[in-house]
């Protein structure tokens, strides 16, 4: 089993998974219905920003701030 | 008539006896940018209805396509990822879905982005049989890498899926076709007994990974995509702001550049239609003077006041809509959202007080594409308060007189203190009225592509309709009271009419009564004038140019009993105005193009001849000025100017978007804040007077008091 960490803390040209919240809010809820379940890749997009931060996942660009990203949990995928 | 009517449904008779199944009412659903309007206007066209959805303040926009022979009546469902309510549009497409109202879903997905667009579908599909999918932006898809296979897509979802493109007619016509056939063959309707929580998301999005992975082909690994290319300049730590401030200037000449070419031309046709016409007509029938103040001077009045702001609303929106459909609007919010987020707002609350610069009442409007009630609320607070076009004409007129050549650091300082209390009124809200969470900032970034003018268009031009319906009432009862007490007068206590902008008028009269509310920000016991026009001022605030233009004047008139210009009784004549009104979209035109000045500030540059010129000053209205400000009791006074309630139409809009309580506390706010601003300015910098000083200090914290009051005891807001 790889490593959990922030989505905040991801690198580039890195696949990671979904792994989880690290707690309830009013934007996880949001985020979840939109794609950000366990398991869903995601990187970052080749868009350099510092924050708001942008991610690929499930073929769409999502901005996040570095905050929001914090509280989402990924694993890196290993290939 | 008649005939073509009977024949239509003795064919819609057959053809139902033919297919045991009636299809008479057709919902769009689909996730925001999908295409989804596209598509329901390429099936419409023009003929279409906008109204509310019954109990919400949604737009509801429907039309009618045939099908089938049939005339079939066709609904835009507000955009929507899931049919889990969140947001009052979505609550809307909910309950319209799961109360069965329709007899087919058009599902219109957008090929480029399957998975999330699926999941709205894998929701539908939960909810009813009776869906079509339409694949929409293959085109785009493709050009992005993505090939989606059709009709492994079908079946793999359970429904017949139809690929388009949306902005290509032949496509569209072709989609409809393929819909007719459908519908012959469509299976009967199922209620399903609950959408909630058929499926969990986990569940669903990992049933549609498996869709996805079976039906498309992906090869944009291979290279970075069209959009990743363009975001890498758009947001680029050293290029986006430049990019941003020239997306800007373009919208900005666009809206108020373009736009306020066509304010005379509505300004003229307007007064034509509403006002001299309606007045000429009244006193051909001998309809009493009464009547006739109230009808021409005073609703006709509040028309034209209406009607003069639809070029500026109209072109504002439609530059929006042009940055909305291209997809750069929401990069915008991403690099606002650096110094939003320290206010307590989202980067996309940034947009509405861009459009603030140019005028209050499409940025009120532009406020709705936020996602939380606390962040409209809060961004629609601070909005007045970047200076808007209409105030420019009273800075040019005070500077010019008082200021001379130091008028275009006098402006900018004006400009410099709109922003400045922006912030203050941000932190204001932020830690009393709108307490609330802080606000999260989540934003999907859409694909670019080219905008699409239909669709843009008519974006604008039902935000313009809904402009006139919504605020153009409230605006027309207001002007039509402030036109009635500027123009009726009190003489041998006998009504008298025909008093605008004179000393005669009950406006006067309580202007002259009110001049000590004005005493502590410098305005003295004879500069009545001074407070009337701040009365004028609510009608626009250009209208205090004119008030004090024309009161300065008559005051010097020493037999202020005559008023000469009381009436233009049937004096008017159509055509040349009609020609003059024509003339003026020319010559604006000409000052625009020429100049590349969108804010008009060239006018600040202007000698004072000029200036009183172009804005229709008398230039003995700067001796005036001179004789009764100075120029620090002139910047108050301008302080004033830009902070104090404002206009009507923005009140209007307010209204509308917010509710008559929360629209009164702004109107309150802002007058306060104006009165406490301008006192402390004045008192500081010439009036000396201690007493002056702490009470804009007892107003500031009486503001941040009631403030704080209001939002303790009124229900948070959520959503």
């Amino acid at each position: 089993m790889s490593k959990i960490i922030k989505l905040s803390d991801i690198v580039p040209n890195k696949c990671y998974t979904v792994a989880g919240f690290k707690e309830e809010s009013d934007y996880s809820d949001k985020l979840h219905k939109m794609g950000f379940v366990k398991g869903t890749v995601i990187k970052l997009a080749p868009v350099k920003t510092y924050d708001p931060m942008i991610f690929q996942i499930r073929a769409s660009r999502i901005a996040l701030r570095k905050k929001e990203a914090s509280q989402i949990l990924v694993e890196e995928i290993y290939e | 008539m008649r005939r073509y009517k009977n024949r239509q449904f003795c064919k819609r008779r057959q053809c139902n006896h033919k297919s045991g199944h009636t299809i008479s009412t057709v919902a769009i659903a689909g996730v925001p940018n999908c295409g989804k309007t596209t598509i329901f206007n390429a099936f419409t066209g023009l003929k279409q209805t906008v109204g509310n959805w019954p109990g919400v303040t949604v737009e509801k926009v429907s039309g009618s396509f045939w099908l089938n022979n049939q005339h079939v009546s066709l609904v835009d469902l507000p955009g929507t990822y899931n049919l889990s309510p969140d947001t009052e549009d979505q609550k809307v497409a909910e309950r319209v879905i799961s109360d069965g109202e329709y007899d087919l879903i058009i599902n219109v997905v957008d090929a480029s982005n399957l998975s999330r667009n699926l999941y709205l579908t894998m929701d539908l599909k939960d909810s009813t049989n009776q869906i079509v999918v339409l694949l929409n932006m293959v085109d785009v898809a493709e050009k992005e890498g993505l090939n989606v296979d059709v009709n492994a897509l079908s079946k793999q979802v359970g429904c017949p899926v139809i690929p388009v493109i949306g902005v290509d007619k032949a496509s569209v016509e072709n989609a409809r076709l393929e819909i007719e056939k459908i519908v012959k063959h469509l299976p009967k309707h199922t209620k399903h007994v609950s959408i909630k929580e058929v499926w969990d998301t986990v569940r669903k999005y990992a049933h549609i990974d498996e869709i996805c992975a079976s039906v498309i082909n992906d090869s944009s690994h291979t290279k970075k995509s069209f959009t990743n290319r363009i975001d890498t300049i758009v947001l680029n730590k050293f290029a986006a702001i430049p990019i941003f401030l020239v997306a800007m200037f373009v919208t900005f000449w666009l809206a108020i550049g373009v736009g306020s070419v066509f304010i005379d031309f509505f300004d003229i046709i307007g007064g034509l239609v509403f006002v001299d016409i309606p007045s000429v007509i009244l006193e051909a029938l001998h309809a009493p003077q009464w009547l006739v103040v109230i009808l021409a001077g005073g609703v006709g009045a509040g028309c034209q006041t209406v009607f003069t702001f639809i070029p500026v609303v109209f072109f504002m929106f439609l530059a929006l809509a042009i940055l909305e459909d291209l997809g750069y609007m929401a990069r915008v919010g991403v690099i606002a959202d650096r110094f939003m987020r320290k206010i307590g707002l989202p980067g996309s609350a940034f947009i509405p007080m861009i459009v603030g610069f140019g005028c209050t009442v499409p940025a009120i409007m532009a406020a709705r594409t936020l996602a939380t009630k606390r962040d409209r609320f809060m961004t629609i607070f601070m909005a007045p308060f970047m200076s808007c076009g209409a105030r420019l004409p009273v800075y040019a007129l005070f500077c010019a007189a008082l200021f001379k050549e130091k008028s275009g650091i006098a402006v900018f300082m004006i400009y410099l203190s709109g922003l400045f209390l922006a912030i203050v009124t941000g932190f204001f809200l932020k830690g009393t009225l709108f307490k609330g969470k802080s606000s999260y900032f989540v934003m999907d970034l859409p694909l670019y592509h080219a905008p699409r003018p239909a669709s843009i268009l008519k974006n604008a031009w039902f935000r313009v309709s809904a402009f006139v319906r919504k605020a153009g009432s409230i605006v027309v009862i207001a002007v039509a009271v402030l036109s009635i007490i500027n123009t009726v007068g009190i003489k041998d206590s006998r009504l008298t009419f025909g008093n605008e902008d004179s000393q005669s008028s009950i406006l006067a009269y309580v202007g002259k009564a009110i001049v000590p509310v004005f005493k502590p920000m410098g305005i003295k016991e004879e500069n009545w004038p001074a407070s009337v026009a701040l009365f004028t001022g609510l009608f626009a605030k250009e209208a205090i140019v004119g008030t004090i233009n024309s009161l300065y004047a008559s005051i010097n008139m020493t037999d202020s009993t005559a008023m000469p210009e009381s009436k233009e009784e049937a004096s008017i004549n159509i055509l040349p105005e009609i020609r003059e009104a024509f003339a003026s979209i020319k010559s604006s035109f000409i000052d625009i193009v020429s100049s590349f000045d969108v804010l008009g500030i060239a006018l600040i540059a202007e000698d004072d001849i000029t200036i009183s010129e172009k804005i229709g000053a008398e230039p003995e209205v700067y001796k005036h000025l001179a004789n009764n400000f100075t120029p620090i009791s002139a910047f108050a006074y301008l302080l004033f100017v830009l902070v104090y309630f404002p206009c009507l139409a923005v009140i209007g809009v307010a209204k509308q978007e917010m509710g008559g309580f929360y629209a009164a506390v702004m109107a309150a706010y802002c007058t306060l804040l104006a009165w406490a601003v301008a006192t402390l300015f004045y008192q500081v910098a010439e009036g000396r007077n201690i007493i002056y000083m702490i009470a804009s200090f007892a107003v500031l914290v009486i503001i941040y008091g009631g403030l704080h009051f209001i939002g303790k005891h009124s229900r948070r807001l959520e959503n």
